[in-house]
């Protein structure tokens, strides 16, 4: 009986693999594969790494010192534009805008630690629209739900519960972990 | 962790208010947007619940529309993160308003309760006809009927 092409095709290959490596020197890569893996893993960076792998876009790109740009931490949810651009802060409405009594609070991680803080979402109304510039305008959506979730959606705008339901423009307030204790 | 995260930061740097359990965080991230951090909220909207929201369980229907409101029968928590929520928002940001014999909610009462959400009534008339039976029979404050507000 004649060998089939495959099995020819197959000696080939096993013939010519045999020819240039010896199964010495596959061991000891093995080897050292081996004994290289759990050291990687102890090196500080991996480690940090491997705590809390970012879960979205937003948290892949986080920082934490410019907080008149969109991919600032605490603005992982944040949709509209920002105070900080407008003559307010992070978490503080520019003079002559009043912060909305109501909000929708969600959470963002802190990329250097890989905590979650709770975040609260407060507009800052009463004031016509702020006019800042297109890089101060964001759109973040991290945890948000859909409309019909309201308490969780940030399409919504929260001036309603003010005197004036005007929108200024959105500020997010750092109100503490979201990594319950077990008090 | 937390100070050594914040504190470095410039002056007039923010810092986060602290810890909180899981029942405080999940009530501050679903319900403390509109109801107030510390269950105080802005009364024209929405009720407030420091000191009062306990009354409704001198009723059973009381008891039975706390879960059943919509936004709690909804909630994404599991029956019994929310009967830890609830029994935060009653005895905790409530303290003080709930009847004295009142248990606590189970998860197996609530996971019942949420099955059947208010959705069928109008829910202002709903809840204006259990505030008058708490104020006329189990002395509930006047401030219950306006949603928390001074004045009814």
């Amino acid at each position: 009986m004649s060998k089939s092409r495959i099995d020819k095709f197959g000696e080939r290959l096993t013939r010519r693999i045999a020819g240039y490596s010896s199964r010495r020197s596959f061991l000891a890569r093995l080897g050292m594969a081996l004994s290289a893996t759990p050291v990687l893993p102890l090196l500080p960076v991996a480690r940090a790494a491997a705590a809390d792998a970012p879960k979205t876009d937003f948290e892949r790109y986080a920082q934490t010192t410019d907080a008149t740009q969109c991919n600032y931490w605490k603005y992982c949810a944040s949709d509209g534009v920002l105070c900080s651009c407008c003559g307010g802060g992070s978490h503080s409405c520019p003079p002559g805008a009043e912060p909305s009594p109501i909000s929708w609070i969600g959470t963002c991680v802190h990329p250097d630690s890989g905590h979650s803080y709770v975040i609260a979402y407060r507009d800052c109304c009463g004031k016509p629209v702020c006019s800042a510039g297109k890089s101060c305008w964001c759109d973040g959506g991290d945890r948000e739900l859909p409309t019909y979730r309201s308490p969780l959606n940030n399409d919504i705008i929260w001036c309603f519960g003010n005197a004036s339901a005007s929108y200024h423009c959105s500020t997010a307030a750092l109100l503490g972990s979201a990594d319950a204790s077990r008090k | 962790m937390l100070l050594g995260l914040f504190s470095s930061g410039a002056p007039g740097a923010e810092r986060p208010a602290g810890e909180f359990s899981a029942p405080q965080r999940d009530y501050i991230l679903a319900c403390g947007g509109c109801h107030g951090l510390q269950g105080v909220s802005n009364a024209n909207l929405v009720p407030s619940l420091q000191g009062l929201v306990g009354y409704f369980l001198n009723l059973p229907e009381g008891r039975a529309y706390l879960p059943r409101l919509p936004n709690i029968a909804f909630s994404t928590l599991d029956d019994e993160q929310l009967a830890a929520v609830l029994n935060y928002m009653v005895f905790d940001i409530g303290a003080g308003s709930a009847p004295a014999a009142a248990r606590p909610y189970g998860a197996a009462e609530v996971g019942e309760l949420r099955k059947q959400p208010l959705t069928e009534v109008t829910l202002t008339a709903y809840r204006r006809q259990l505030v008058e039976t708490l104020v006329s029979r189990y002395r509930a404050p006047v401030a219950l009927r306006g949603y928390g507000a001074a004045t009814p």
